[in-house]
């Protein structure tokens, strides 16, 4: 009766099901998190193996020949990201003011699609348009052209995070600068994006970790070289690019070992910001939510 | 009118901690264990029962018993933890994060929260109907009822499942208002007939008592009186525990009473049981007399 | 309180007069903030148009249709025709969604439901991070090790019964469509994750506490409430991949085989529309082969651009039914 019935429990097929879906999920996960692993691991090995502080500060020898550094790709790298985020850092945080601040312009709604429709734009796309317009023009390849692409970029994942923080500002803090007749510019330049700060920050070091790692946009806008360069008109190395021109070269050794050094160099700056800029946000959440 | 007083003064329920007398309707096989034991015929023994969320205590040490086939309804100010005490009986004060209790909860004597009992199968037996209305809205009307039955192998096959899926639309009451629309989204009806698609989807899966936590909350006065009504009925086949803030539906719907107040230091905890015409017409607890006049709550 | 006094004291009068000379910034503001976000899509609006401008040169010495259905690539006898590299990017990004989403799902109901709240943290994280790799490094580690270890599996489906089936048939020798979809599959499985975890976050509990009440398995809540509701984000999730997936050039360089052809089987080499780009760009020095690399550019920056576009019309579709669906 009844109390059989609060007995009898689960039928074992439906209790055995829920367990194999639990299981199913669990190796899942797991297949998830292998290549990670793998990935790491053989970064680890071989990157090591390859890898010498000189690395980070040595000329490039020869491409196919023993040793060599990596301290042009590096240089270039920092310039171009630099010369990036000065670009693209005032354009994003316009658009955000503009889609959060003066959202009922439709202008505002136009530009807020277009910036996420930009977000989706791939890489290379992006390295094909500022070679279409900028190194044809210029008629050479540039480091100036490589920021161009690596600004469009980073332009939208700033300009998306930047957006959700002014957003998040308390209604009483708004209420608060209106009831002081503050004008909107100081209210945003001296309270709403100091508040946000550290989420904006977020934003922009993410942004920064997802260029420092992009090679195809720059393939086609700086394209590359074996020399130190800071001179942005002319074509510049990168992380990234120096590891591809050695990938491609697998058959020479030494090649290979250079790619992985460059490889453990490129992951370990990557991951670090990464986790920065999450640790970031996680403390802006809990101050926010204070 | 007259009639339900006179099953009330001839209640098969358990007053408080005393003794009931036995169960008058002897229809049912059940009434074989009342007449060989002198255990009382409560569906529901609450002992003891202590719960915190987190580190707040919700209640203290609250006993009750819920009679068989009879409504049996907790009243008493928001915050006296009514639907506490209401979740604990089907186990689903544990899915709540950081909810803890100590005390026990019987059903026909088990220990429900005994660990060789499942909680899926206590909740089968007990079933739920919420403050808010939830059918599924991703699933059609007929499906809201059939889903939870099948899952359950209540049912197999097309024909036994249609037999089901009528069989409780009309035990709630709602057959003749879903029949030829069956097919559409459970979220579709109007609050009413969502609440009574909820009762016709916990009837579905055989249950024997029926927890309603404030069911008319959301709805309207004739909603709610439908409602009312189909708990009367009822409360001929299950067992029905009604929490409810709305004093004139308790006196109008149930046979037996329960007044829970708070108290910072005490949470919840049990003022008073009993029958209902006696606890509105003639209280034993000022703090009940109180509360029934309005003078708080 | 209309009490107030008609003349204001000369010290309320000169803070009145300083607010309205202070209000020049604002306007400012508009301004700037209107000429730069409009003027940096501008930019981008004319590096697309001049991107088009060059590659309808192409056009003079083939034809738009010709080269959109052309199924041969020789720029050495300047012949070019895009259907191979459509037909890899199409097969490789629906191979890994096909891959990708079941697994992702798995992972986000991992997360959600089933591990503690200790341990899915991190596990999130680690998800996350799979994402932050830069594609080289993807397209290195897979030249060295997901190309040629696979390869005697693959050369035993292909020498199996199966392999009579076209799409399992050999040779197998090595870099193929599969290794490119399973590079992909890696790529974008965080993607489809995050977004799929937020979808199960937001089911609503009233839903959640409703199934639990009848009996459900945790499964069977899973499978009755929380993916029905969850459905929506899940596909916002694969439409992002799949977006992700086609615009993936270096990771499918170095393992695609660079095979300019249309081929069915799965362990073929094969080509996509960005990896021929990036290969072929330097040593492009043909008559017409840089527009054509720039007309093959377009064809992925539209069909990247459509899927995103359709996507957002989808979801938003859903988003009003869900939101309709409501108890009223």
């Amino acid at each position: 009766m009844s109390d059989s019935q609060l007995l009898r429990g689960t039928a074992l097929r439906r209790r055995s099901f829920d367990r194999f879906i639990s299981v199913l999920c669990l190796v899942a996960g797991v297949i998830a998190l292998l290549p990670l692993a793998a990935v790491i691991a053989f970064l680890l090995i071989e990157g090591l193996k390859a890898w010498s502080p000189a690395f980070l500060v040595e000329r490039p020898g020869s491409v196919v020949g023993p040793g060599g550094g990596a301290v042009h790709a590096i240089i270039g790298t920092f310039l171009m990201t630099g010369l990036a985020l000065v670009i693209a850092t005032p354009a994003a945080l316009a658009v955000a003011v503009y889609v959060v601040e003066y959202r009922e312009s439709r202008l505002a709604v136009v530009v807020r699609s277009a910036v996420d429709l930009l977000a989706g734009v791939p890489s290379i796309v992006v390295g094909i348009i500022v070679y279409a317009l900028v190194v044809l023009t210029m008629k050479h390849f540039s480091g100036f052209a490589g920021s161009l692409a690596l600004a469009i970029i980073m332009l939208p994942i700033i300009a998306r995070t930047s957006e959700e923080m002014l957003k998040i500002v308390p209604r009483r803090l708004r209420e608060g600068t209106m009831a002081l007749g503050m004008a909107r510019w100081r209210a945003l330049g001296f309270v709403f994006i100091p508040t946000v700060a550290s989420g904006i920050l977020t934003g922009i070091l993410l942004a920064v970790s997802r260029a420092i790692g992009e090679t195809a946009p720059l393939l086609f806008t700086s394209l590359g070289s074996n020399f130190v360069q800071t001179d942005f008109s002319q074509p510049m190395s990168a992380l990234p690019v120096y590891i591809f021109q050695n990938a491609i070269n697998i058959g020479f050794p030494a090649a290979k070992e250079r790619a992985w050094a460059g490889a453990l160099t490129l992951v370990t700056i990557v991951l670090v910001l990464n986790l920065l800029g999450r640790w970031l946000a996680s403390r802006a959440a809990v101050r926010g939510a204070n | 009118m007259d009639e339900e007083n006179d099953d009330v003064t001839t209640t098969h329920a358990a007053i408080g901690v005393n003794i009931a007398p036995p169960a008058l309707e002897v229809a049912h096989e059940d009434a074989e264990v009342t007449t060989t034991q002198t255990a009382p015929a409560a569906a529901i023994e609450v002992r003891g029962l202590t719960a915190h969320y987190g580190t707040k205590l919700a209640v203290s040490d609250v006993s009750l018993d819920a009679g068989q086939r009879s409504i049996t309804a907790i009243i008493g100010p928001s915050g006296s933890g009514k639907s506490t005490v209401l979740r604990a009986m089907n186990r689903m004060l544990e899915v709540i994060p950081g909810a803890r209790l100590e005390g026990s909860v019987r059903f026909h004597g088990m220990d429900v929260y005994d660990p060789s009992i499942e909680p899926a199968a206590v909740r089968r037996t007990i079933g739920m109907v919420f403050q808010q209305p939830n059918p599924f809205p991703t699933m059609s009307i007929y499906d809201n009822v059939a889903a939870p039955a099948r899952f359950n192998g209540m049912v197999r096959g097309r024909v036994e499942t249609d037999q089901l899926v009528e069989r409780s639309l009309r035990l709630a009451a709602l057959w003749g208002e879903v029949k030829d629309v069956l097919g559409k989204s459970g979220a579709s009806l109007s609050g009413g007939q969502q609440q009574r698609l909820c009762i016709a989807r916990a009837l579905a899966v055989n249950p024997e008592v029926i927890l309603m936590d404030e069911p008319c909350s959301a709805l309207d006065p004739i909603a709610t009186l439908q409602i009312e009504e189909l708990a009367r009925q009822l409360s001929k086949e299950y067992t029905i525990v009604i929490v409810t803030h709305n004093m004139q539906q308790a006196a109008r719907v149930s046979d037996e009473t329960i007044f829970m107040s708070m108290s910072p230091e005490r949470g919840g905890y049990v003022v008073e049981t009993g029958p209902t015409t006696r606890i509105f017409t003639n209280p034993s607890n000022k703090l009940t007399e109180d509360y029934i006049t309005g003078r708080f709550g | 309180m209309k009490a107030e006094t008609t003349s204001l004291p000369p010290a309320g009068m000169q803070r009145l007069r300083r607010r309205r000379v202070a209000g020049i910034g604002d306007p400012i503001l508009g301004w700037a903030v209107r000429i730069l976000s409009v003027g940096a899509l501008l930019a981008v609006v004319v590096m697309i148009v001049q991107t088009a401008v060059d590659a309808s040169t192409l056009f003079r010495h083939v034809g738009p249709l010709q080269f959109l259905f052309g199924n041969r690539w020789e720029p050495s006898n300047t012949i070019y025709g895009a259907l191979p590299f459509i037909y890899g990017t199409v097969v490789t990004s629906v191979l890994a969604l096909i891959f990708a989403v079941p697994l992702s799902i798995g992972v986000a109901l991992l997360i959600m439901e089933y591990l503690p709240r200790g341990v899915a943290g991190p596990v999130a994280v680690a998800v996350d991070l799979l994402a932050a790799v830069p594609s080289i490094v993807y397209g290195f580690w897979g030249i060295l090790y997901l190309v040629p270890d696979p390869r005697p599996i693959e050369q035993a489906v292909a020498a199996s019964p199966l392999g009579v089936i076209p799409i399992f048939a050999g040779p197998a020798p090595g870099p193929s469509y599969l290794v490119a979809a399973l590079v992909l599959t890696i790529m974008i499985l965080p993607i489809i994750t995050a977004v799929s975890r937020e979808a199960i976050a937001a089911t609503p509990r009233l839903q959640r506490e409703g199934i639990m009440a009848l009996g459900a398995t945790h499964w069977e809540q899973i499978r009755h409430v929380i993916l029905p509701f969850a459905r929506g984000g899940i596909f916002a999730g694969a439409v992002l991949g799949l977006s992700r997936a086609i615009g993936e050039t270096i990771a499918v360089l170095f393992v695609i085989g660079n095979a300019p052809h249309l081929a069915a089987s799965i362990f073929s080499p094969g080509y996509t529309l960005p990896s021929v780009i990036a290969s072929e760009f330097r040593e492009a020095n043909q008559p017409f082969h840089i527009e054509a690399l720039i007309a093959l550019g377009v064809i992925l920056f539209v069909l990247s651009f459509g899927v995103n576009l359709t996507a957002r019309v989808i979801i938003g579709r859903f988003e009003r039914r869900a939101g309709g669906a409501d108890v009223r």
